[in-house]
This record gives structure tokens, C-alpha cells and sequence, in this order.
């Protein structure tokens, strides 16, 4: 009866979602509709509701989660303020001449905006936008330009640092938890969303590389695919390296400074996402505003003067017997964050003025609302699932299944993909996850490894046609002359690249594991 | 019914722009967020100093930005659907699966939140609940009412959405 129940409440939920009421609403509100019944029926404790509120609560002071607004923040103001722009113009220029040059470009940019975003909709749309009319007014085949857009566009899910990550870390990390309890651990091992970042490194690299290799060989073998710009074309030409390292360089030594500072274990992702955030601000000042160079100039100045200081000198003031030279040093420390604090706050008085910096943060607010209501939503939606004795359900399904570890890995895996026609990532991470992960841990496997495999996997599923969201989003915005079906043949050979990749990982673990082995130990 | 539909529209009007009000202000909780965790980190790593205070403060904006936001979303229609069918369906169609999902989720849900979050916000209030360390921010209470104000804005923003999926049903003639 219970059981009937619990699977009623997944199948309803399913249908439920395909009408297309918010998310977040359709979850949570089945799921009461549900436990209404339930408790008519004595199977379902309507108490078990009471613990909602603490969870609510518990979510809203998590200290990881804190991180995603800021992440979200530092994206939204790179895109914003045409930074990103930029980059793919610069790049293209820079690729543009070799043949299935723009491709490549395309590729790289998505990898490095890729760290700032993570969300599926907002990369694919900006790199349409911006360098699918420039691939097919250079020829390019438009199946190869559509394949590659949506393909980049979906890298900023595994290349760290992701918010989906950065949800999956969390996620992950009471799953496993969960998991060595039942095992009798008292004193569980941890994975941290630092783990996830350096696990997803080196797959997200394979598979940028793999995706460059793609291109390379179609520009060799079917030349006519992908041009290079001709030569002639003076309006494109790369005048020197200066404007090209002055458009590249800032960008990516942000992207690189946050990400290092997060693998390198110096700061936690929520604190290395508030440089980043800052940073991007201080990028799109110098971006948007030319009067505003100086006030920025100064803010980076400092910044970096004062992380050479304080990497060589003790700055605490509170500490016992400061020499007269560690006084002096303490007091140009102060001076320096003085500075770093005038030349933020005028760049982002300009970003103000430019009408930019009011648009950020309301979209900042709507992303991040939206994930935190699924996270409210998903979490009434477990609580009536576990009370149903759904949890049991699943649990027993996966450890009888045939091919112990493996055969359960590869059903989850197959179920995870389906669900991503149609759920978001994050609908999947705090659904689905929290339901499937700790059985699997239960059974041996490596979280770090398990969540980059369901990374892996839910970006294939994104690219899948015909129900992929990478999809969607560019047929949204590609010009009528390129057919559906283009788009659809266009990112076949990534979906097999993905799979490639997808096989790899999962035999061989270790280039998942082998980086935050080596950094953490 | 024209009566009837101008009644709607005013709620409408007017719940919108309390909601949009609150979505505006307090998205500026995102810059100050921001502004608060990076001088943080400036404190902590250049001169190795914490505040508990500080570092509760950046709970506190966290927490408004969405509880309080999430009904502006709404408004924008910034809450992810499963758009397979609704991308393609006429004005009529969406309105008819606004009005379900208002009348069977969002109401429901709100109304749970509501009832079980009274309770643990009053108790909360009765003590006048401070933060767990001494030196944090005395206002737990404050807090824990972001619940309420989350509850009821999307409550409201019910009401809007339930009264354009009305006025586009009776338009069609469909909602008699």
C-alpha cells in the first residue's frame, strides 16, 4: 500500500512536471497532495511535515550554498558588460585565420566562461548569439557551428568552478555521510565541493580537448565545413599581440586566480567566489566605462600589493610583540585596503551609473531565487517520498539489482540521463541525488567519482537530441535558415565524443580522483 | 463581468507592485552580499581577523536575497518550468496550467509553510532567539521570519497569477 504510494507519488510527479507549472511548485505541491491522501489512507505520519521548517531553515544558513549567489553574481556581470563578447571576438580573430579556426575559438571560450556560469541556458545563448551569425557568414556548415556552440555551451557544468558543482558537493556530501553511518562509520570521511572542483578538472579538460581534436580533423578532412577567414579580410586582422593580451589576459587571470585559490586550498569556494565577483565587476568597469580605468587600475594595484605583503609578512595586529618594520608594514597593509576599497567602490558607483550594475544584481536575485525555491520544493518532496517508504523502495532496487556496483551505477546512470530531457540539473541534484547516491555509496562507490560521472552524464543528456536543453536554447535564438535537423545532426559527433568520455571516466576512475588525491590528500 | 475582471485587474496591479518593490530593494542584498564576504576575506587572509558578526551578517543577506526574492521571480517568471509542452501551448493553454498549478501547488504549499512556520517563528520570537555564539548577531528571530515573508509573498503572487490566467480564460470565454 505504502509502496503503491511512493510510486504513485514519483509517477504523478513526472506527469505533473510535463504541464509546466514552475518546477520547484509542481514538486513540492504533488508531494502534499500525496501526504493529504496518505494520511487519509494511515500510510503516510503528517508530523514528518514538521521537519519542512528546519530544513528551510538549515538551507538558508548553509555556509557552502553561499557560493551560488556570488558565482551567479561574478557570470552574469561577465555576460552583462560584454566582457564575454570580447573574449569570443578577440579569440576569433586569433583562431580566425586557421581553418575550423572559429570553432576552435568558440570551444575555448565556452571552457573559460564556462567557470563563471554553469548554467546550461545562459552560455548557449550568449555564444549563439554572438558567434553563430559570424560562423555562417564565414560558411561554416551550420550543423558543424551548431554542434559546437551547444557542445561549449554546456562545458560550464564540468569545468569548475560550476555552480551546479558547487549544489552537487553539497549534495553529495550529507549522501555520504548518510551512507558510512548506515555502514557503522561513526566518524565519517568528508567530501567537499573542493574535491568536486579538482575531480572535474581534468575530465572537463579531456573533454575540451576532445572537442578541439573534433574540429580539427573536420577543418582537415571536410575543409569546406569550416574556413579560415580570408586573409584579405583586413577588418579582422590581429594588429600585434598587445590588443589581444590586453582583451585576453584580465579574464582569464581572474577565472584563473579563483579557481587556483580554490583547488590550491587557500580559500573556500564561497570566498574565492566574492574576489571573483568583485573582480568581474572590476572588469566590466574598465569594459564599460573609460573614465572609470584609473579608479580600477588602482583597486587591482592595491589587491595585488597587498596579497605580496601579507604572502611575506605577518599582518595581524593582534598578535604579540610586532617589530617596528612589521608595524609599518601593518600600516601600509591598511593604506592598501583604503585604496583597494576607493578604487572598488568608484568602479562600481560607474557600473551603477551605467545602469548595469541594477540589472546584475536583479538577475543575480532571479537565479538564485530560482535555485533555493527548487531546494525548498525538492526538499517537501523527499520528506513525503521517505515518509512513503520510497527511499526503502529505491535502496533494495539498486542492491538487487544483477552486476552488484556496476549494474546499479549503470542503471542510475541510464535513469539520470532520461530524466535530463526534461529536468534541470539542479532539479536532478536535489531530487533524484538525495534518493540514489547513498545506496550507491553504500555499496563502495567513490562520491567524487559518482558526481562527476552524473556531471558527465547529465551534459550529454543536455546535448541529447531531440529533447536536450542545450538544444532548445539555440534553436531559440538561430536564424530560420538553420534547420532543426541541422542542429540535431551538428551535435551527433559530440554526443558520441561525450559517451567517449562518459566510457573513460567510468573505467578509469582515476582521472577523476588522481587531482584531489594529490592536492587533498 | 467586466466588473469582475476590473476588480482582478486591480489586485493583480497592486500585488505586482508590492512584489516587484520588495524583488527591487532587495536585490541590492546581492551587491551588499558580495561587498560584505569580499571585505571578509580581505580582513581574514591580510590581517587574520574574523568577526562572527560579519560573517553572520553574510547569512543574513544570503538568506534575504532568495527568501524575499523568490516572489519577484515569480513575477519575472524567473522560476524554471518543464517547458516541453507549455513552450508550444497558446495563451489559453498557459493560463489554464497557471491557474491549476497556483490552485493545487503554490496555495497548498504556501499554506503548509504558513501553518508549520508560525509556530517555530513565534517560538522563535517569544525568546527573542539570538545567534548560537556570544558575540553573533542577536537576531535569529529577524531570521527565521524571512520563512513567513517567503510563504506569504509567493502566496500573493498566487493571487496575481491565478487572476491574469482568469481575465485570459474569460476573455476566451472559456472560464464560465
Amino acid at each position: 500500500m505504502m509502496e503503491l504510494f511512493a510510486l504513485g507519488l514519483f509517477a504523478a510527479t513526472c506527469g505533473f512536471l510535463l504541464l509546466g507549472y514552475p518546477v520547484a511548485y509542481t514538486l513540492a505541491g504533488t508531494a502534499l497532495v500525496f501526504a493529504v491522501i496518505g494520511n487519509l489512507f494511515g500510510v503516510f505520519d503528517f508530523a514528518l511535515l514538521g521537519a519542512l521548517i528546519p530544513q528551510i531553515f538549515g538551507r538558508m544558513t548553509n555556509p557552502v550554498l553561499i557560493a551560488v549567489p556570488l558565482f551567479v553574481f561574478m557570470g552574469v556581470m561577465l555576460e552583462r558588460s560584454e566582457v564575454a563578447e570580447d573574449l569570443l571576438e578577440t579569440m576569433g580573430r586569433l583562431f580566425g585565420r586557421l581553418p575550423g579556426g572559429l570553432g576552435i575559438a568558440v570551444t575555448v571560450v565556452g571552457a573559460l566562461l564556462a567557470a563563471s556560469t554553469g548554467i546550461v541556458g545562459a552560455t548557449v545563448v550568449t555564444m549563439g548569439l554572438l558567434s553563430l551569425p559570424v560562423m555562417l557568414k564565414r560558411g561554416y556548415d551550420p550543423k558543424l557551428a551548431s554542434g559546437a556552440i551547444c557542445a561549449a555551451g554546456t562545458l560550464g557544468q564540468i569545468i569548475p568552478p560550476s555552480i551546479v558543482l558547487v549544489l552537487l558537493g553539497e549534495v553529495l556530501s550529507s549522501s555520504y555521510q548518510q551512507a558510512q553511518l548506515k555502514r557503522g562509520i561513526f566518524s565519517p570521511e568528508t567530501v567537499s565541493v573542493g574535491d568536486l572542483f579538482a575531480g572535474a578538472l581534468l575530465p572537463g579538460l579531456l573533454l575540451v580537448g576532445l572537442y578541439l581534436a573534433y574540429q580539427v580533423f573536420m577543418a582537415w578532412w571536410r575543409p569546406a565545413s569550416s574556413p579560415a577567414i580570408a586573409a584579405d579580410d583586413g577588418a579582422d586582422a590581429v594588429r600585434g599581440l598587445m590588443p589581444v593580451a590586453r582583451v585576453l589576459l584580465p579574464p582569464v587571470a581572474l577565472i584563473v586566480a579563483v579557481l587556483g585559490s580554490i583547488l590550491g586550498g587557500i580559500a573556500t569556494p564561497t570566498e574565492a567566489a566574492a574576489v571573483g565577483a568583485v573582480g568581474a565587476g572590476l572588469l566590466a568597469a574598465r569594459r564599460l566605462d573609460p573614465s572609470a580605468r584609473p579608479a580600477v587600475r588602482v583597486a587591482v594595484l592595491s589587491m595585488v600589493a597587498l596579497i605580496v605583503l601579507t604572502s611575506f609578512v605577518d599582518l595581524r595586529p593582534g598578535r604579540q610583540d610586532i617589530s617596528l618594520i612589521g608595524k609599518i608594514c601593518i600600516g601600509v597593509a591598511v593604506v592598501l585596503s583604503l585604496s583597494l576599497t576607493w578604487g572598488t567602490v568608484v568602479s562600481f558607483v560607474r557600473l551603477g551609473r551605467a545602469a548595469i550594475l541594477g540589472d546584475v544584481v536583479r538577475a543575480t536575485l532571479s537565479v538564485t531565487s530560482m535555485v533555493f525555491v527548487i531546494l525548498i520544493g525538492a526538499a517537501l518532496f523527499a520528506l513525503v517520498f521517505r515518509g512513503l517508504g520510497g527511499d526503502d523502495i529505491v535502496h533494495r532496487f539498486l542492491h538487487g539489482l544483477p552486476g552488484g556496483v556496476i549494474g546499479a551505477t549503470i542503471v542510475v546512470m541510464a535513469v539520470m540521463f532520461v530524466l535530463g530531457f526534461f529536468l534541470d540539473f539542479i532539479e536532478i541534484i536535489y531530487v533524484v541525488v538525495p534518493i540514489v547516491a547513498p545506496p550507491l555509496l553504500l555499496l563502495g562507490v567513490d562520491p567524487v567519482w559518482l558526481g562527476i560521472l552524473i556531471a558527465v552524464n547529465l551534459q550529454t543528456s543536455f546535448l541529447t537530441p531531440p529533447f536536450g536543453f542545450a538544444l532548445f536554447y539555440l534553436r531559440g535564438i538561430a536564424p530560420p535558415e538553420v534547420r532543426t535537423q541541422d542542429i540535431y545532426r551538428g551535435v551527433a559527433p559530440f554526443v558520441v565524443i561525450q559517451l567517449v568520455a562518459l566510457v573513460v571516466l567510468a573505467l578509469v576512475p582515476g582521472l577523476a580522483l588522481w587531482l584531489p588525491k594529490l592536492l587533498y590528500g | 463581468m467586466a466588473q469582475d475582471n476590473q476588480a482582478l485587474d486591480t489586485a493583480r496591479v497592486f500585488i505586482d507592485r508590492i512584489n516587484a518593490g520588495i524583488g527591487r530593494t532587495v536585490a541590492w542584498a546581492a551587491m551588499a552580499l558580495v561587498a560584505v564576504q569580499f571585505v571578509a576575506v580581505v580582513l581574514r587572509y591580510v590581517f587574520g581577523i574574523g568577526w562572527i558578526w560579519v560573517e553572520e551578517s553574510i547569512v543574513y543577506l544570503h538568506a534575504s536575497v532568495f527568501m524575499a526574492g523568490a516572489a519577484y521571480t515569480l513575477l519575472q517568471d524567473g522560476h524554471v518550468r518543464v517547458d516541453i509542452f507549455y513552450r508550444d501551448a497558446d495563451e489559453i493553454g498557459r493560463a489554464r496550467v497557471d491557474l491549476f498549478g497556483t490552485i493545487f501547488f503554490l496555495w497548498p504549499v504556501s499554506a503548509l509553510i504558513l501553518i508549520k512556520g508560525w509556530p517555530y517563528v513565534a517560538g522563535s520570537w517569544a525568546i527573542l532567539e539570538g545567534s548560537p555564539e556570544t558575540s553573533g548577531i542577536p537576531a535569529v528571530f529577524v531570521l527565521k521570519s524571512l520563512i513567513l515573508v517567503f510563504a506569504a509573498t509567493m502566496m500573493l503572487q498566487g493571487i496575481s497569477m491565478a487572476a491574469s490566467a482568469l481575465m485570459v480564460l474569460r476573455k476566451a470565454g472559456m472560464a464560465r
